[in-house]
Parts: structure tokens; sequence; C-alpha cells
């Protein structure tokens, strides 16, 4: 059968009742933890964010607006900027380093497929989302994300994460945490597109990029540029200053702790 | 180049399952061991009927209570049809969700047609016994005998199924290194079989059955399963220290150096070890089996402190920052009300039993008070 008259079956089926097949065809292509078919957004895009940490300097305007647009509860961050004291050993020299996190939407998401009610799915752009509406809470997909990008919004009590702003790159709007950034250190932008400022900077820089904990084989599609590679993985660090401890070694305070 | 690094902000993160799962897990494995302590004399096994008898009651009481411990681990337990709406056949969870009503229901009704004859007899009793007896044995036809060694077998394979839901569950999970192996739900069962014994070695003295086969018979099986459960821990280390698997030794040096942890292996390891020994020196010692319960109260311990350890203490090790997640159990509903709660409504469901069911069967037969007045001779 030539290339065009098997095209053209294809898509004659999928226009008659073979399209009702489909769910559950790739239902049952799906094996238990396989990443089950994206579903919504445009599939011609692939959007992704590159974090360039040679400017960032961590004002933490990004977790400011993130929290202002997307009314995450207080102690609760969809971003923040993580900031670190290195201090070099030999030399003594002192440099801070910033580490912008936010959910990676990755490649292969390990939140999507243990998702029991499929509430949280990655949309065709790429976009992991999650449809509060049909959450169970069983925050699952919580434990399943090794970057601790998810959490439970104590006010809606289901899941909640940075949906890359999703409600605002539908109207031409930036992410707020693109948005606001002072050094213009946060990218994104469809990857798919070989236009877009993000495709030009990967091209760039591929060499020089770096994703967080690439041995989980998530594929983060967010990237960082200037990134050090100990802060790949969980930091080999003192605890921070938010560690407040009494002497018995109790801690006595937390900064978001009162209502 | 070495340098030293202090975290001047990072994010805290919280525990995102609550103590109810703990008591979920361990009720389920309870419940699954306690079924198939109970299988040999429901499939025509003679000299196990008493711990037989012992053990379905442990079973039936565990396999109520444990879903209603799942439902309230959700943040929104009202939104528990979206499971069956919404079937999901790539989540072990949502697998899960479709096997433990269907697993629960099986129970169930294997406990009701083992006690229904004994309820049949207790229907001329008087009080509200006698008419609880009247409603539930829904007339009086013949328990048909087939039925009952047709259903174990149906619980029996429902069963490995939710051993394998639950295992598989938490071992898919790659975020957390100390989850994600084969040999965690490995570990589930024979933790699970350590506590069964236990139960059944606990409700065999304080039910009055007092049978002293059945306490040997689970002190053998509980040596048997420490030293199964020793046999996986090792496994497990020396995999993680002979870099067999990536996951373990990742594992092994997220905690390596936090005390509490080094403390809760020796304490684990001290526990185990000490109760398989003795609870093999028991079983060879005809004078001390009366003392089984003692092993069975510390074998419940180390069960439910391994679930503990492995479902709320591995949350608390940092994925994305040094240290640890604090985590101070909370007194509200997301705490140590969930835990006791669970524990009433346990002691509840057994004592409904208790008061409704004679389920010791044939040696009740004649009237409850004959009964009380058996268990207070036996005690």
């Amino acid at each position: 059968m030539d290339l065009i008259r098997r095209s053209l079956l294809g898509q004659l089926a999928k226009l008659t009742a073979g399209a009702a097949l489909i769910p559950f065809a790739s239902l049952a292509k799906a094996g238990i933890n396989d990443q089950p078919v994206r579903r919504e957004g445009d599939p011609t895009k692939r959007y992704g964010m590159l974090i360039d940490l040679r400017r960032c300097i961590g004002c933490q305007a990004c977790t400011v607006s993130c929290h202002i647009e997307n009314a995450a509860p207080l102690g609760n961050f969809r971003t923040i900027v993580s900031q670190f004291e290195v201090e070099d050993a030999e030399s003594g020299d002192c440099a801070t380093f910033m580490l912008p996190r936010l959910c990676n939407h990755c490649e292969n998401p390990p939140c999507v497929p243990v998702c029991p009610v499929q509430a949280t799915f990655q949309r065709q752009d790429g976009i992991v989302v999650v449809d509060s509406d049909r959450c169970v809470g069983c925050a699952y997909c919580v434990n399943a994300c090794p970057y601790d990008a998810r959490f439970i919004n104590e006010t809606t009590q289901t899941a909640d994460k940075c949906t890359f702003c999703a409600h605002r790159l539908e109207a031409n709007l930036l992410p707020a945490c693109v948005e606001s950034c002072v050094g213009g250190a946060r990218i994104i932008g469809d990857m798919r597109d070989p236009h877009s400022q993000i495709s030009q900077m990967i091209a760039e820089y591929r060499d020089q990029l770096m994703v967080l904990q690439p041995e989980k084989n998530t594929f983060p599609q967010v990237f960082y540029l200037g990134m050090d590679e100990q802060f790949t993985r969980r930091p080999q660090a003192t605890v921070g200053i938010w560690d407040v401890r009494d002497q018995n070694g109790k801690e006595i305070g937390y900064e978001f702790s009162g209502d | 180049m070495n340098s030293l690094v202090t975290e001047i902000v990072v994010p805290r993160y919280g525990l995102a399952w609550y103590p109810w799962a703990v008591q979920y897990f361990f009720l389920i494995a309870l419940s699954y061991c306690t079924l198939w302590l109970s299988a040999p004399g429901l499939l025509g096994a003679k000299n196990w009927r008493n711990t037989t008898k012992v053990a379905l009651f442990a079973c039936v009481s565990t396999t109520l209570v444990a879903p209603v411990a799942l439902l309230a681990d959700l943040h929104q337990p009202l939104r528990f049809w979206h499971f069956y709406a919404h079937p999901t056949p790539w989540s072990w969870m949502s697998i899960g969700a479709f096997l433990l009503p269907v697993y629960v229901g099986t129970v169930v009704a294997l406990g009701y047609l083992c006690w229904r004859p004994a309820m049949l007899a207790q229907r001329d009793a008087s009080g509200l016994q006698g008419l609880v007896a009247r409603l539930v044995c829904l007339g009086s036809w013949n328990t048909p005998r087939l039925l009952i060694p047709l259903l174990t077998l149906a619980a029996l394979v429902l069963s490995t199924g939710i051993i394998l839901y639950t295992g598989a569950e938490i071992a898919v999970v790659k975020g957390r290194p100390l989850w994600n192996t084969p040999w965690l739900p490995v570990m589930f069962l024979t933790t699970g079989m350590l506590g069964a014994t236990g139960l059944v070695l606990v409700l065999n003295r304080i039910s009055g059955v007092c049978s002293a086969s059945t306490n040997r018979r689970m002190l053998s099986l509980m040596a048997f399963s420490g030293l199964a459960c020793g046999l996986v821990a090792l496994t497990w280390y020396l995999d993680g220290s002979n870099q067999v698997s990536g996951s373990v030794s990742e594992a092994l040096a997220s905690v390596r150096d936090n005390p509490t942890w080094r403390n809760m292996a020796f304490w684990g390891l001290f526990a185990g070890a000490f109760l398989t020994l003795s609870a093999w020196f028991m079983s060879t010692h005809t004078r001390l089996l009366p003392f089984g319960w003692l092993a069975g109260l510390l074998a419940l311990h180390v069960a439910w402190m391994f679930r503990w350890a492995v479902l709320m203490d591995v949350q608390t090790v940092a994925r994305n920052t040094a240290g640890s997640n604090d985590y101070t159990i909370a007194f509200g509903s997301s705490g140590w009300l969930g835990v006791i709660g669970i524990f009433g409504l346990w002691l509840a469901a057994l004592l409904l039993i208790e008061l409704f069911v004679p389920w010791r069967g044939e040696a009740s037969k004649n009237t409850s008070a004959a009964t009380q007045e058996g268990a207070v001779h036996h005690g």
C-alpha cells in the first residue's frame, strides 16, 4: 500500500468511530507507572525555561510576584530562590550562590503517572498542571516529585504547583516570575520554535546548561546556565538560619508559623 | 575545589502523608497476614481450627478499619468517588482503589459465612444479641459448606493483589531513594507477618481462647518471620554498600550521618533480633508458651514502628535542602487524633464483634455466660 493511501486511511479512521476508541487504545498501551497520553494545550509548542544564574541577584521578586499572582498560602512556594553562602576551603573567599527553584515540567514527570484520578496531567505543550476540581488530595504526587516542587495547598486541600503561569501564557503574557525578574535571568519560550530566545540560547550554550538531579531520568525542562554542579544534587551544606533552636536542639521559631 | 556551603534561604517542606497512612499500612498488613494465618483452617486443616478462629477475628476487625484510615489520609476524603469516576490503570493507587473494596467485601463475606452457624444458634438468645443474630442471619438457610473454601481462595488471591499494590505504590517513588527498592514490598510482608503472629498471640490470650498449639505455632512463625525480616534488611543493606543498587546506596548516604536514623537502625536491629530469639526460645519451651503474648506485643510494636519509620521518618529526609524536614506530631486530625482514633475504632470493631458474634464457634455454643466464665478460668 502506498504511503499516501495509508495515511489517508489513517486519517479516515481517526475521523470515524475509531476516534472514540483512541483513548482506550492509549489506555491499553500505558503500563503501570508509564506516562499517560498528554492532553490539552497546543501540540505545536513545547514550553521550557532557561535560568541564567549569572543574572540572578537573589532579590526574590519572582517569589513575591508568583505568590501574588497565584495566591499560594504563606510558607508554600511555587517558586523560590534558594540562597547559599559558599566559602572556598583554602582561600576563605566567600560568594553567594542563588538557585531559583520551580517545577521543572519534566519530559518524564514522575508526578503524573502516580496520580490515581488523572487530576495532574501533562499538556501537549509540556506544561504539567493540576485539575484542582478533580484532585482528591492524596499527596502521592507531592511525594513522587524529587524536586519538592509540589505541595498540598491548605486552602484548597489539593495539590498545588507551578504552571509556568499557563493562564498568562494563554493571554500572551509572560509568567509572573519572568515578568518581574529584575536581571532578566528567567527566559521562557517555545523550544519547538527555532527563532525563540530560549531555543537560540539553548543552541548557543548547550554544553554549559545543567538540570537538577539528571540521574533521576526525569529530563527536566528548566535549564540552568552558570550552574555549579554540586547544586544539581541535594547540597552538602550547613543548615540555614531559619532553623532556630533552643539549647535542647528543639525548634523554637519559624518564619511562617504565625497565622 | 573544596568549599563550605551554608544555607541562607531555603524553603521549608512539610510532610505530605500523615500518620493515617501508617495506620492504614499497619492494619492492611495485619489484615492480609492474619488472612493467611487463618487460611489453613478455613481450607480444612483440623488441627489449625483454634488458630483460624483467632486469626479470622483479627482479620475481619483489621479489614473493616483499614480503609477508614486510608480514606482519612486524603485531604479531600469526600472526593473518594473520583477514584471510581476516573479509573487510572497506570497508577498503583488507582489499582488499589479498585482492589481494596473487593478484598474487604470478600473478607467480610468470609467472616460472615464462618460465623453464621454460631449466629444461627444465638437467634433464640434474649435481648440485643438475639435480635442482632436474627437480623443478620437473614433466614434459617444452611450455610453452604463449599462457599467457605472458595471464598478463602478468592480472598487469598485478592490479598496477593493488596500485598503487591501496597508495596509497589511506595516502591515506585524514585524521588525518595529509601522507598525506591523492590525489597520494600517484601519487607512490608515479612514485618506484617511478624505483627500478625503477634496480634494472634495477644488475642489468643485476652479472648480467653488460650490455645497452647496456637501459641506454639505463632511463636515459631514469628521466629521465622523475624529471620526473614533480617535477611531482607541485610540484603537491602548489602545492595547499597556494594553499589548493586544505586537507589539503596543513595538511600544509605541520605541518612548515614544522621544520629536519629542511626539510633533507629540500632533499635530496629536489637528489637528484631531479641524478638526472633525469644520467639524461637518460647516456642521450644512449653512452660513459656502462655507468655507468648508478651512477644506478641513487641512484634506489634516492631511492625508498627517499621511503618512509622518508612512512611513518616522517610518524609523528613530532605531532598533539596541540607538537614531534615522537622516534624512534630500535631494533636489534631493530622496527628495524634488520627493515630488514637484509628486504634479506638479498631478496638470498637473488636468489641462489637465480641459482643454480637459468637466467633469462638463450637466452644461457645451453650450460652454467652458460659463463654465468659470459661474465659476467666482459662485466663
